[in-house]
């Protein structure tokens, strides 16, 4: 049988087999199979297809524009969050670690790094406190949530998320630690899948979340780090709308700028000066801008000055390279964890080294002249207290000693003449000198933007005193706010100047032609004129010096027709001619009367006093005299260009031709009028008019050229793209203004370093700063300055136990504010009226009205009712976005007035005990009333005797049992309170407490509720109503129809024939009852049997199970032994490292 | 409570209606003192405290405070409501002066605007209601001095006004006029046509003057004939220019003296005139926070102390460079200006 041979195997020779072998076989499917999802149906294929429309649909959303600037973008800010012990401050260190390769020891406010050649990034760990999760989740660009893998989530995180979700979600990637602490693979692999979904539903489908194992040397395992620091690096970043409109700055440095002396005085009381200092994130920060400091208030920014980068981003040179350098990634930025030593200020760096002039150092051997330093920071007083109160004598005979007054005014004088000296060595008074300060250096700093430059600053300061030239320079200034009619003064002068010095005068207008003259305020122009060689300060000159040079203007101008190119914005913004005198330059005739009037400085209100009405108009007076001049052919020729009709070219430059012609000589022009040619204006320009018609033809062609140049390049601009040409438009601005006026027009823009000095600032917050707690600064729209009643749209959480109740206060997270406010719930009520709530609804929307300071529509918020950390359930109490702001509310609250009838007559009857005077009543006449049984009726008039009483008609005759009533509504307004959370102030920052409920005062003040008799509840005994049977007279009941009779009622008291008769049954019929009876009874019998076996069955059972279940009890109660043992052992050893931690940190 | 004390301060009667306007627009409290202080007849006019009581009815809680001598004013600003509103104006000025500063507010409203005014609708102090807009539906004229015109304003509500940018002024493409003779011979309107036309026709064909004669009780209570000229380019600039009767002149004096103020308005260049300087400027300040820009002749004296009012209120400052740098002689400015990003916060969602 084994050799039996076996019949070979044939391949197949064709049939798909085949194929396969040959390699012909259709190419396999990969990826989506088409056909598996094609439908089966037409129906089935337009629901689909419906579906895939709406689907994108949703995906589709107005683009928001990005305003951080791509060049120098600000740091983004990455905030790690999570419980305590979670290793929040390990990560943080472990990132600084892979980023800088230093070690920072303790991590306390922001800490900014360079992570690449575009990016920075800044720090900061976010403790437990649900203020600084506020705080934080406003301003964090990505959020690291840390989750302990070995417990789960907390109640925090959750919090967290929801704050996160109600002010624009920032991005958030979940990081989940303490994984080493679960031995089990299988358990970790359940717990990693199970943490996983739940924030999966939390953020959203996908989100991304990183898993760190154990602690290597206080840190994350390098790989890991690695992973998450790419993916930080390439994270891409969503404007959220809210920071998209605001500017706000995340502190990282904070210093008391008040003086010592104001301090002492006060006990350390007064209000204080305070700098912050920071990156500018979001919009641009404009002048006048005021800022909330959530937890301190609404605060008035002093001064505003951009310093040096302290983190700046690889420059040019280092770009070339493809790496960043080694050296650039060392630069960690954390001025509140002391890293370094070293801080920037406007005009210094400091470096902190602890010398030996320092208190408390007692390490270092200490000299005689050290000890001499250290003992002259004793002094208790000033200088000027201990001279006035030491007892010098002139003589010895002398019997009073001599006395010192400070006279303040010569010393004001004093400062006058040489402030300079005076006012930098008073801190105090330094605050004139920092803005100079701030202008002169953001010059520089356009120049030179290097932050080593700073060091040389002190130096270069000197000079630069010594370069602005006369003290007089800062007198004018001042005077130049306080008398506005007397500072054209330095102007005009100049300007007079311009006509002995020529050449200057043109060097200035060519700077201004070719735009690189940066804007100077008038001191500068006046410095540059002195820099000229001009001998007399401007203080000097005298009247009639000055008065000849307004009339040289005058008169230059009137030769030029003020064809010139002006410095508008100079002549605008900073000085302080009257507007009439900058536009009247040119036309004389007025300008002429004005300036003999002028000698006084009065021009204002003399020409009050001689015009009796000067009318606010919008038209401009038409002069007979100057359109008279459109008379001239020529001129309405001249205008041909400027119609589509007109030809291009040749209106063109005969309109422009005569003002090129002049502005471009000035030169000949002077020698002209010089020569007395011209008269005034107006002849001016028909003298010009003619002289332009033999114009040489260079000069047309010289302007044909610039003008086909000025084309070709705005042909380019635009041929390019728009968005090029803006960027152009963004550095030409630069290039020619200098970051000055760049500020001035557009603010300081995001991404820069700034310092913002802060006025009246409450000394808690000095006094009781931590930089644990996040300090940021957040412009506030002009808008937001207001308050008035806010509308929104509010919902409870689901999460929070209990349900709101109107006039409760709440505490409101909203815009930058936080803040505990009364709101009332109220409910649109079918589009008639906004009808109070007392309590939210259950699962629903609802209104709420409050007071407070306004916030745009559409700006979300979220509620707490306390902050405070000891409260064991969700804190968030709801969720809300803004929908109006209004100073009035029309909120209706239901009220119902009661009655009852005095006197009944047909319809009509009389009601007391409704209102208390007859005013109350003649105010509602014509109102409805309605009796609870449904009668409806009216007010009519007042009754004189019982007060209060009135009369009513009603519809039917009411009951003197009848209650009447009259259904009201009362507006209510919520009430004004707006309690700003202060809590940066307190030194227990997580102890703030807000307005208490009436019940919370009265617990804490132990006080007993007060009782009122009447609000008790009692049994309410009501008598059962007995009506009398209703009689209808005989003759009334005759004369009715039938179907309104009064029927019979009585009941049939004679039994009937069928109940009377008796009933005999039949033989056969009693045989078949009896069997029945037989059969029914068996049957009976037998269920009864059946129930006693079943419930014998059951007894049995019943035992079995119970036995089963003690078993299982069993098991159970082991299980949790086991379980309770291991959470003692865990918590044992975190108290362990609780321990070991608090003991290392006293050892250091 | 945290209310903010008073940050604005001005003085003097001049530039009345744009302040408050900056006040209510930016919610900042104003004053204003020295109002007319020296004059013989000191304090606020009927005018403006008419002005003051239009204000107050278009917007919801604002609180004006009038001293006792009429000289100074305290005004707390409340929210725009708009809505439907009818105001009787004094004769002392027009409809013009009362419409300038609505003009700039209604578009913050909470409501759109409905605002019907009556008083005179034409006069040489303030802007006619031909120029002044679009959206005017002019229902009866009024000449100088007894009125009896009533105009109905129609403005929608915006969420956020749009950047503006215009530096092109293109070539004027067409003018369109109006002239209007009430209670006078209404020959006098086809004078004034006649005259304004034998000036214009030279430039372009596209000219359509129209006559309009009011009759029966929509023509006022005074006589009165007026030209409105406005030329537009063909970038949609516009220049404007009208000229009002004056006892003893003849029509076509006031035609060709409407005609040549469009010419030298047309002559001063830029791509708004001169009256309507400030309220481009202000929805420039007021435009998303990009930067915008727009070409300009020289600015009025109002427009300057505006520009010095915004920056007061708005922190914010224009950028004035000559427009065409390469062409020293033109008188044109280029106005640019990063706005303040302004939302209206009056809109409500509900």
């Amino acid at each position: 049988m084994d050799d039996r041979t076996h019949k070979p195997h044939r391949s197949a020779q064709s049939g798909p087999k085949a194929d396969e072998k040959k390699g012909k076989a259709k190419e396999k499917q990969t990826g989506f199979n088409e056909k598996a999802f094609a439908p089966k149906s037409g129906r089935r294929a337009e629901k689909q297809g419906r579906r895939n429309v709406e689907r994108d649909q949703t995906r589709l959303h107005v683009p928001l524009l990005n305003r951080t600037p791509d060049d120098q973008p600000p740091p983004i800010i990455v905030a790690v969050v999570g419980p305590p012990g979670v290793g929040k401050t390990t990560l943080v260190k472990s990132l600084v670690k892979r980023y800088t390769k230093q070690t920072l020891s303790e991590i306390k406010g922001p800490v900014t790094v360079v992570s690449g050649k575009k990016r920075r990034l800044t720090f900061i760990e976010c403790n437990v406190d649900l203020n600084s999760m506020i705080d934080i989740g406003k301003v964090a660009d990505l959020v690291l949530l840390m989750i302990d893998g070995s417990f789960g989530f907390e109640m925090e995180q959750f919090e967290f998320l929801n704050i996160l979700q109600s002010h624009g979600f920032p991005k958030v990637i979940g990081v989940l630690t303490h994984l080493d602490l679960i031995r089990k693979q299988a358990t970790l692999r359940d717990i990693k899948k199970m943490l996983k979904k739940r924030f999966w539903t939390e953020i959203y489908q996908g989100a991304k979340l990183f898993y760190l194992s154990g602690v290597l040397n206080g840190r994350y395992p390098d790989g890991e780090i690695q992973n998450l620091s790419r993916f930080i690096s390439v994270m891409k970043f969503r404007p959220l709308v809210f920071r998209n409109t605001h500017p706000y700055l995340l502190a990282d440095r904070l210093e008391d700028l008040t003086s010592r002396e104001e301090i002492r005085a006060s006990k350390g009381k007064c209000d204080r000066i305070v700098t912050v200092y920071g990156y500018l994130r979001g919009t641009n920060f404009r002048h006048k801008m005021k800022v909330h400091i959530p937890g301190v208030g609404d605060l008035d920014v002093k001064s505003i000055s951009v310093l040096g980068d302290p983190c700046p981003l690889p420059d040019a040179d280092s770009e070339k390279r493809r790496k960043l350098s080694e050296k650039k990634k060392l630069l960690v930025y954390a001025p509140m964890s002391d890293v370094g030593g070293v801080m920037y200020d406007k005009d210094a760096v400091w470096i902190n080294v602890p010398g030996s002039f320092t208190r408390g150092n007692m390490e270092i051997p200490q000299g005689e002249g050290e000890k001499m330093v250290i003992n002259l920071q004793d002094a208790g007083d000033t200088l000027d207290n201990a001279v006035s109160r030491s007892r010098i004598r002139l003589l010895d005979s002398s019997s009073k000693t001599l006395a010192v007054n400070a006279n303040v005014d010569e010393e004001s004088d004093f400062a006058g003449v040489s402030g300079e000296e005076l006012s930098s060595d008073d801190d105090d008074n330094a605050s004139y000198e920092s803005r100079t300060d701030g202008d002169k250096e953001k010059v520089e700093s356009d120049e030179d933007n290097d932050s080593q430059n700073e060091f040389e600053h002190g130096a270069s300061d000197e000079r630069a005193v010594g370069d602005r030239g006369r003290s007089g320079t800062r007198v004018s200034q001042r005077s130049l706010r306080n008398l506005p009619s007397t500072s054209e003064r330095p102007d005009t002068a100049v300007f007079a100047e311009s006509d002995s010095e020529l050449d200057f005068e043109e060097a200035r207008k060519e700077k201004w032609i070719s735009g690189v003259y940066t804007q100077y305020s008038d001191q500068d122009i006046l410095q540059l004129v002195d820099n000229e060689g001009l001998e007399e300060g401007v203080d000097n000159v005298s009247r009639w010096k000055e008065d000849l040079s307004a009339r040289a203007v005058e008169s230059y101008n009137k030769r030029l027709g003020r064809k010139k190119q002006i410095d508008w914005m100079k002549l605008i913004y900073s000085s302080s001619m009257s507007p009439e005198d900058i536009v009247l330059g040119k036309s004389i005739e007025v300008r002429e009367s004005e300036v003999d009037a002028d000698d006084d400085g009065l021009i204002q209100v003399k020409k009050n006093i001689v015009n009796d009405e000067v009318w606010d108009m919008t038209k401009e007076p038409l002069v007979e005299a100057d359109l008279a001049q459109w008379d001239d052919d020529e001129l309405l020729d001249s205008l041909r260009g400027l119609f589509i009709t007109g030809g291009d070219t040749v209106g063109d430059i005969e309109e422009n031709d005569p003002q090129d012609e002049r502005d471009g000589g000035d030169f000949k022009d002077l020698e002209a009028s010089g020569a007395g040619t011209f008269i005034d204006a107006n002849t001016g320009d028909s003298e010009s008019q003619r002289e332009e018609s033999e114009d040489d033809a260079t000069a047309r062609a010289a302007t044909l050229s610039s003008k086909k140049e000025a084309l070709k390049r705005m042909f380019n601009e635009q041929y390019d793209d728009p968005e090029a040409s803006k960027l152009d438009f963004y550095d030409e601005k630069k290039r020619r203004n200098g970051p000055a006026v760049g500020a001035l027009v557009e603010g300081y823009r995001p991404g820069s370093y700034v310092r913002i000095e802060l006025e009246n600032v409450p000394c808690e917050m000095i006094e009781h700063f931590d930089p644990m707690f996040p300090i940021i600064v957040g412009g506030l729209l002009p808008a937001e300055e207001c308050f008035g009643y806010i509308q929104a749209r509010i919902k409870r959480h689901r999460w929070h136990a209990k349900t709101l109740k109107t006039n409760d206060p709440l505490i409101l997270s909203l815009g930058w504010r936080r803040f505990q406010t009364i709101p009332i719930y109220s409910l649109d009520d079918h589009s008639i009226r906004m009808r109070m709530l007392k309590y939210t609804p259950e699962h629903m929307h609802c209104y709420a009205t409050f007071y407070g300071p306004v916030a745009l529509p559409n700006t979300g918020f979220c509620a707490f009712n306390t902050l405070s950390s000891e409260t064991s359930g969700f804190r968030v109490s709801a969720t809300g976005v803004v929908l109006d702001i209004d100073r009035s509310t029309k909120i209706m609250k239901k009220l119902k007035l009661t009655g009852v009838p005095l006197k009944i007559f047909k319809n009509t009857a009389f009601i007391r005990d409704m209102f208390t005077s007859a005013l109350e009543v003649t105010k509602f006449e014509g109102a409805n009333i309605k009796t609870v049984s449904g009668v409806r009726g009216q007010i009519k008039k007042a009754l004189g005797k019982p007060e209060g009483a009135f009369r009513a008609t009603f519809e039917d005759k009411v009951l003197m049992s009848d209650i009447v009533f009259l259904r009201g509504w009362y507006a209510i307004e919520p009430r004004k309170l707006y309690n700003p959370v202060t809590s940066l102030l307190l030194s227990e920052k997580g102890k703030w407490t807000g307005m208490r409920l009436t019940g919370q005062v009265r617990r804490d003040e132990n006080l007993k509720t007060p009782f009122d008799k009447n609000s008790s509840y009692k049994k309410v005994e009501r008598l059962g109503r007995r009506f009398n049977p209703l009689k209808i007279p005989k003759k009334l009941q005759a004369a009715l129809p039938y179907s309104s009779k009064p029927k019979l009622m009585k009941a049939q008291h004679r039994p009937t024939y069928m109940q009377k008769r008796a009933v005999v049954l039949e033989p056969e019929e009693k045989r078949a009852i009896t069997i029945l009876q037989q059969v029914r009874a068996l049957r009976k019998d037998q269920i009864a049997r059946r129930r006693e076996k079943q419930e014998e069955r059951r007894a049995v059972h019943r035992k079995r199970v119970a036995k089963e279940e003690e078993k299982k009890g069993e098991k159970e109660k082991e299980k949790r032994k086991e379980y309770m043992r291991t959470a003692g052992m865990k918590s044992k050893r975190e108290a362990d490292r609780e321990e070991g931690r608090q003991s290392k940190k006293r050892k250091t | 409570m945290a209310q903010a004390g008073v940050s604005l301060k001005f003085s003097g009667h001049q530039h009345f209606r744009y302040r408050l306007v900056l006040s209510i627009l930016s919610g900042k409290p104003l004053r204003i003192d020295r109002i007319r202080a020296d004059d013989k007849d000191p304090g606020l006019r009927d005018f403006e405290a008419s002005l003051l009581r239009l204000l107050e009815r278009v917007t919801n809680g604002t609180v004006i405070e009038i001293s006792y001598t009429g000289t100074s004013i305290l005004l707390k600003p409340g929210v725009i409501s708009g809505g439907s509103i009818t105001h009787d104006c004094p004769l002392s000025r027009a409809i013009g002066y009362f419409l300038e500063p609505l003009i700039m507010l209604a578009p913050f409203a909470k409501k759109p605007l409905d605002l019907t005014l009556r008083g005179i609708t034409t006069d040489d102090r303030d802007l006619s209601v031909d120029i002044t807009g679009s959206s005017l539906g002019s229902k009866k004229r009024g000449a100088p001095p007894l009125g009896g015109g009533e105009i109905q304003f129609l403005c929608p509500i915006v969420k956020q006004v749009a950047t503006l940018n215009f530096v092109e002024m293109g070539k004027i493409k067409r003018i369109r006029g109006i002239a209007h003779a009430v209670r006078v011979s209404p020959q006098f309107s086809n004078r004034m046509i006649e005259a304004s036309r034998s000036i214009l026709n030279r430039y372009i064909p596209d000219i359509y003057l129209y006559s309009d004669v009011y009759k029966g009780d929509d023509s006022g209570k005074s006589p009165g004939y007026a030209l409105s000229l406005l030329a537009e380019s063909s970038t949609g600039a516009l220049h404007s220019a009208e000229a009002v009767s004056t006892p003893g002149v003849a029509p076509e004096d006031t035609a060709l003296l409407a005609t040549r103020a469009l010419l030298a308005e047309v002559k001063r260049g830029g791509c708004v005139d001169r009256s309507h300087q400030i309220l481009v400027l202000l929805m420039m300040i007021l435009g998303s926070e990009d930067i915008g820009r727009c070409r300009m002749g020289e600015p009025s004296p109002r427009t300057i102390q505006f520009l010095r009012d915004v920056r007061e209120v708005f922190g914010t400052s224009f950028k004035i460079s000559p427009a065409n740098s390469s062409d020293p002689s033109s008188t044109d400015l280029l106005f640019s200006c990063f706005g303040t990003g302004y939302v209206n916060t009056n809109r409500s969602l509900m």
